[in-house]
């Protein structure tokens, strides 16, 4: 052993080859989730300096129980882009939960406990329609999820069927606006469930670091012996399960629901602008469910703040598709290496580089 | 070059061998086409037979089911738009929302005291900017399309919204609501038909029989090769984005022409039908190949799917099922029937034999 | 090995393949008539070849030979159509990757097929990641402990937590290393992983070699250089248009014995034919074109009928300084053209000045796989194809693509065919008509006769050959110095991105470049 080390020990890297060593601390500055946080602490501390309402318990405790939806969303969406993938049929998911929960306890009184299993068991079967069309018909994901899209918010109205969900059990408005503890909605715990359980297992199990192979390389996952069929599979499978739990969340915390829930607002979306702007990359292998869950937030708080500034509601769209564009700058200069100063200085040094084909 | 003319004595070296298998991929296109128009007459036999009223009271008669154009037709358009984007390998999500901005820009010019038709040249001309603006932020810093697109689709639907204040815009002169919308040319043929045809010659005759055609196919194709065979990629792409702002442009001024009305929340409801027109059409989603009158016949088989099932009395929620379902199952018999990889399938086969009978003695080195 | 004292209490996947490695036996790994089509193109014929242990067996032949094809058909990335994989005896059916790292085989890969975004760490464990107690999670403290080993056993120093896209090629193919013990294989293939490397970071990974051979591992190995095939080999097999030639010992074998083997004919009758040597006026000028750390300071002409070589190892920067001249890498410096500088460079602008390129990497840079001939002939001139008014003329079209496939001699189905359909020889031609079509002044010509059957390369350097008598300026990169010195009027050697020297006419020999790429003086 030692003569093979000592050789590599005299044979000088080549410039610019040695990897740079980085110390914890500066590890933990450059990551997504604390830069999120300080600009979601900015644009709160600024708005309640122009606006004191902005700061109070009971505006806080709705945004963290009006962004849940969207956060458990966001993270289902997180775990698909990890495998290169994108789900747009979240919001028909969404919507065919909350829809079809919705009736049974408006029509029945189901308690909500007994909807979690049904919301999570249709989540779980939309998911694997999903997965199987992009493993097994090899269709793209981005069309196969906008045909089930399509298809989901079909069903989604069917079950409407020109009624719509307006007068729940009591239990569902406490637990969709109420406080456990002060300033702390019900809400807030399946959300930082969700995003703890999902973080630990995309860290600490094996399916979770196959996502992350996956993604990465699918063709070298496939010769590392991964399952890359099932690994697909179960991302969608997973994403479809969060999505029918965000349903439920969203009949709770709406306390209604109708055949235009989920496609009205712009949930679906906002849930892949979410999973970005957290450091999730489009391309697959690299990011996190907790930046996610706070870009989610972040998300929340900024358009509240646009609303509680005086500019017209309508334009919380316009900020939200501003932030994503600002995130995917932000990602595709962090993947490059390069500055973000630099990048802007010089990306027309060479207006076309090779090695960003396109379809082989 | 003077000196290749001594090349000229070499002989004819490119063979008329007989090799079907080589010709597949072309070959797939235009069957593709081919099983495409089969649909579309057998859905509209089906329609014949099924609903008494589908003909209505005959060729231009407000029921019949060339009226029906004046309800699909600018998804069509969009769909001719967004094709140049897929062709050239990327996305433009933001179609609908541009049709539902240009519409309301048109309207807000002409309320504002501008002439109708200046209104209507110079909302289908910012919305040309527009695209030419994504196209730009796209190729700049090398984003993917499919996100700025997005973004794009956001910020336009924010500010068509924020635009029109608390109620939309309406009321427009009666010869540009005909003109563009409702009217039709001798009692028969709707003016917007002859506008989509138009378009859908111009779209047909831009991919197939042009250099910019040729460019965008080959970008489409391989971008790197495009690249060291000297096309522009960059600019290639950008003047894609800027063809599918501006035929969203078009359609928005036909949807408030038609409804008389300019609606700003058209993101959703046009976007996902002018996709499925496309992909249904048989232009690869990666990108390179496809052919356009594919595109302009699906989308009249989409078109006519859901006022046909409508009329056969079923209800809309199903129609918009039948198109998801549509989409999905041609892509999958497409999928299987047009497999590149030809070679590997029969690996894997081979393989799955192999292991159903693992005591199976190997062939014989010599048995082929 | 101290390894299993240091993990007292895990359990798991990895801990079982430990126990097996500790007592998997040295064995032989033998293909036997193994024969392999791709798409009606054949790869292997009746190729039989046994691999021992303790010894390092390489595979020589030129490429498309079918060397990569047999370890990858070996390791289980390819199912043979004939022929069986026997190892130790027993016979493997429908050998997949995985199953293949099972039994102790690994095959690394040309290019490090790494997962760029995860950790070097990762890298190393990923499909045998340590599980935990609970079976299902990732014991990352077990994972950290047991690196070192690895990682020192192939003598890396990384910090195994960085993203394995921070690592230089040499580290990457070293990681591969690591990751085949991780995975206790002792079976482990080679396939050309020197070609991105310096010498001296060759030398590294066969010291590792070396002392696997020691510990009886069973090893395969594929280079293109013959001097460190006839350091390193105990065997060498030799394989000609997917058949296997001839089998030697290391004592029993000698370069002019290989390269006969390879080439099929004696290398004495592939004399370098001498060319008179002409002053041209100068067409393309290189003043101090650097890009740093690619290449630096890179200057030389290029003078009108002349075919001047660009040698050097692959990673040399000859690629680099090639793609800068055309305008797809940014550079510092001055390109000249016709004595006028030619600046703001871009792959249009080149072509439209008359400066073409042929990249090396065809599959990727150059063929448009699914379209017809014909267009791909045309690509680089359709601001020239004949219209009337906006419209292009197919029939012109075609009738200009016939012209030009007839030139290079282009043998396809059809003119619509699509390029996926010819082989590899007769892709370079419709390549090189492409870029006839363009009426170049300078052509640059990367890896010209890659990926091409022997016959179509003669008939390669006949085409170069006509093209610099018709007064185009021609500058060819080339890995086979055979090619170099049998074309060229003048050589540049490239070492680290400099150019080293210049060699002239007949002072162009095998010896002398073979020296100079790898950054000896001759003497």
């Amino acid at each position: 052993m030692t003569a093979v080390s000592q050789s590599l020990g005299r044979a000088p890297a080549r410039p610019g080859t040695r990897a740079p060593r980085s110390s914890a601390l500066r590890r933990f500055v450059r990551r997504r989730e604390l830069l999120l946080v300080i600009i979601t602490v900015a644009v709160f501390l600024i708005t309640d300096a122009v606006n004191s309402g902005f700061g109070t318990g009971g505006y806080i405790s709705f945004m963290l129980a009006d962004a849940m939806p969207l956060a458990i969303l966001a993270v289902g969406q997180t775990i698909v882009c990890l495998v290169r993938g994108i789900d747009l049929s979240v919001a028909g998911v969404l919507g065919m939960v909350a829809v079809s929960t919705g009736f049974l306890a408006q029509d029945h009184g189901a308690s909500v406990w007994l909807m979690l299993p049904l919301a999570l068991g249709m989540g779980i079967g939309l998911g694997v329609i999903n997965g199987l069309f992009v493993v097994f018909a090899r269709i793209p994901p981005i069309i196969v999820t906008l045909g089930t899209l399509i298809v989901y918010q079909g069903v989604q109205e069917l079950i409407c069927a020109s009624r719509a969900v307006e007068t729940l059990p009591p239990m569902y408005a406490k637990l969709g606006n109420d406080n456990f503890l002060p300033d702390i909605p019900y809400m807030l715990v399946p959300g930082v469930l969700v995003t703890v359980v999902v973080a630990l297992i995309l860290w600490r199990t094996a399916w979770g670091r196959s996502l992350y192979a996956v993604g990465s390389n699918a063709e070298a996952a496939f010769r590392a012996g991964i399952r890359v069929k099932w690994v697909l599979i179960s991302a969608y499978t997973v994403c479809g399960m969060l999505a029918g739990l965000g349903g439920l969340a969203f009949l709770v915390h709406y306390d209604s629901a109708d055949s235009q829930s989920g496609l009205s607002t712009s949930i679906n979306l906002s849930s892949i602008a979410a999973a970005l702007i957290g450091g999730t990359l489009l391309t697959g292998g690299k990011g996190g469910v907790v930046g996610s869950f706070i870009a989610a937030l972040f998300l929340e708080v900024t358009i509240q703040a646009v609303i509680v500034l005086g500019v017209p509601q309508v334009w919380d769209q316009a900020a939200v598709g501003t932030l994503l564009l600002a995130a995917i700058l932000v990602n595709r200069y962090q993947a490059s290496g390069r500055s973000l100063s630099q990048a802007l200085a010089g990306p027309l040094r060479s207006r076309w580089q090779p090695g960003h084909g396109g379809a082989q | 070059m003077a000196t290749w003319a001594r090349w000229g004595t070499v002989s004819v070296a490119v063979e008329k061998q007989a090799r079907p298998r080589s010709e597949r991929r072309f070959g797939t296109d235009r069957r593709w086409v081919f099983s495409l128009v089969f649909i579309l007459v057998v859905e509209l036999l089906f329609f014949n037979f099924a609903v008494s009223s589908f003909w209505g009271g005959g060729w231009g008669s407000s029921v019949s089911m060339l009226g029906d154009g004046e309800n699909f037709l600018f998804t069509s358009m969009i769909a001719l738009g967004v094709m140049f984007v897929i062709f050239a390998g990327d996305i433009d999500l933001s179609v609908g929302a541009m049709s539902g901005f240009a519409g309301v820009m048109m309207a807000e010019f002409h309320l504002g005291g501008m002439n109708i038709w200046v209104a209507v040249v110079l909302a289908v001309a910012i919305a040309a900017l527009i695209g030419l603006i994504q196209g730009l932020i796209i190729t700049y810093f090398k984003l993917e399309s499919l996100l700025v697109t997005l973004a794009g689709w956001f910020i336009l639907q924010s500010a068509a919204l924020a635009w029109e204040g608390a109620v939309p815009p309406y009321g427009f002169p009666k010869h540009f609501d005909s003109l563009l919308g409702t009217g039709t040319v001798a009692g028969t043929v709707p003016n917007q038909l002859v506008i989509f045809a138009i378009l859908a010659l111009l779209a047909t005759l831009i991919v197939h029989r042009t250099r910019f055609g040729r460019q965008l196919v080959l970008v489409g194709h391989n971008r790197d090769a495009a690249g060291y065979a000297g096309v522009r990629v960059s600019v290639t792409r950008i003047r894609a984005f800027v063809l599918s702002a501006t035929f969203a442009g078009i359609a928005g001024m036909c949807i408030a022409a038609t409804y008389s009305t300019a609606d700003d929340n058209l993101g959703p409801t046009l976007l996902l039908p002018a996709i499925t027109a496309v992909v249904l059409g048989g232009v690869d989603i990666f990108g390179g190949a496809g052919l356009v009158p594919g595109v302009i016949v699906a989308s009249f088989i989409l078109g006519w799917l859901t006022p046909g099932l409508l009329q056969d009395g079923v209800s809309d929620t199903w129609a918009s099922i039948a198109i998801g379902v549509l989409l999905l199952g041609s892509l999958t018999v497409k999928g299987i029937t047009d497999r590149r990889q030809g070679v590997s399938m029969l690996d894997r086969l081979r393989a799955r034999s192999a292991t159903a009978t693992p005591g199976a003695p190997p062939p014989a080195p010599d048995a082929t | 090995m101290t390894l299993t004292a240091r993990r007292p209490k895990s359990h798991g996947a990895l801990e079982a393949s430990l126990d097996d490695a500790a007592q998997r036996p040295a064995v032989r790994y033998e293909a036997r008539h193994i024969t392999k089509a791709f798409g009606g193109a054949l790869a292997l014929s009746d190729v039989s070849v046994a691999f021992e242990p303790g010894e390092i067996h390489t595979l020589c032949g030129e490429n498309g030979a079918g060397k990569s094809t047999l370890l990858k058909v070996m390791a289980g990335i390819h199912q043979p159509d004939d022929g069986e994989i026997v190892l130790g005896g027993e016979t493997l059916h429908a050998l997949t990757p995985r199953s293949a790292q099972l039994r102790g085989i690994y095959l690394v890969p040309q290019e490090p097929t790494l997962m760029a975004n995860l950790s070097a760490l990762e890298n190393l464990f990923v499909g045998i990641l340590p599980r935990g107690r609970l079976r299902f999670t990732v014991d990352w403290k077990q994972m950290e402990r047991s690196a070192g080993e690895f990682f020192s056993q192939v003598g890396l120093e990384i910090d195994p937590r960085e993203p394995a896209s921070t690592l230089s090629i040499a580290q990457q193919q070293l990681l591969e290393c690591a990751r085949a013990l991780a995975h206790r294989c002792n079976i482990i293939f080679f396939d050309e992983p020197t070609s991105p490397l310096t010498a001296r970071e060759a030398d590294v990974l066969f010291a590792v070699m070396r002392q696997l051979r020691e510990r009886q591992f069973t090893l395969g190995f594929i280079s293109h250089r013959l001097d460190e095939v006839l350091e390193i080999s105990d065997r060498i097999t030799v394989l000609r248009d997917s058949r296997l030639v001839t089998e030697m010992t290391a004592a029993g074998a000698s370069r002019d014995a290989i390269v006969s083997a390879m080439v099929g004919h004696d290398i004495a009758q592939r004399q370098r034919p001498h060319r008179e040597i002409s002053t041209q006026p100068t067409v393309l000028e290189l003043r101090g074109l650097s890009h740093p750390p690619e290449f630096s300071d890179v200057s030389f002409t290029v003078g009108r009928g002349e075919v001047v070589g660009l040698a050097g190892l692959v990673g040399s920067g000859r690629t680099e300084i090639a793609e800068a001249i055309f305008g797809l890498r940014p550079s510092q410096g001055t390109v000249l053209l016709d004595g006028k500088p030619f600046a703001h460079r871009s792959p249009h602008r080149s072509v439209v000045a008359g400066l073409i390129y042929l990249p090396e990497d065809r599959g990727h840079n150059g063929v448009f796989a699914n379209v017809q001939l014909t267009r791909n002939i045309t690509a680089a001139v359709i601001p020239k194809l004949q219209r009337a008014g906006p419209l292009l003329l197919p029939a012109e079209e075609r009738e200009m693509a016939e012209r030009a496939a007839e030139r290079t001699r282009v043998v396809a189905p059809s003119l619509e065919a699509p390029m996926s359909s010819l082989s590899g020889g007769n892709q370079q031609r419709a390549m090189f008509s492409r870029w006839l079509l363009a009426q170049p002044r300078v052509a640059i010509f990367d890896e010209p006769t890659r990926g091409v059957d022997v016959g179509a390369k003669e008939d390669i350097y006949k085409i170069i050959d006509e093209i610099s008598a018709s007064g185009i300026a021609v500058l060819m990169i080339s890995s086979e110095l055979e090619e170099l010195v049998f074309v060229c009027d003048r050589v540049i050697a490239i070492y680290e991105g400099r150019p080293v020297a210049e060699v002239v006419g007949d002072e162009i020999t095998l010896e002398r470049l073979g020296t100079l790429i790898v950054g000896e003086q001759a003497k």
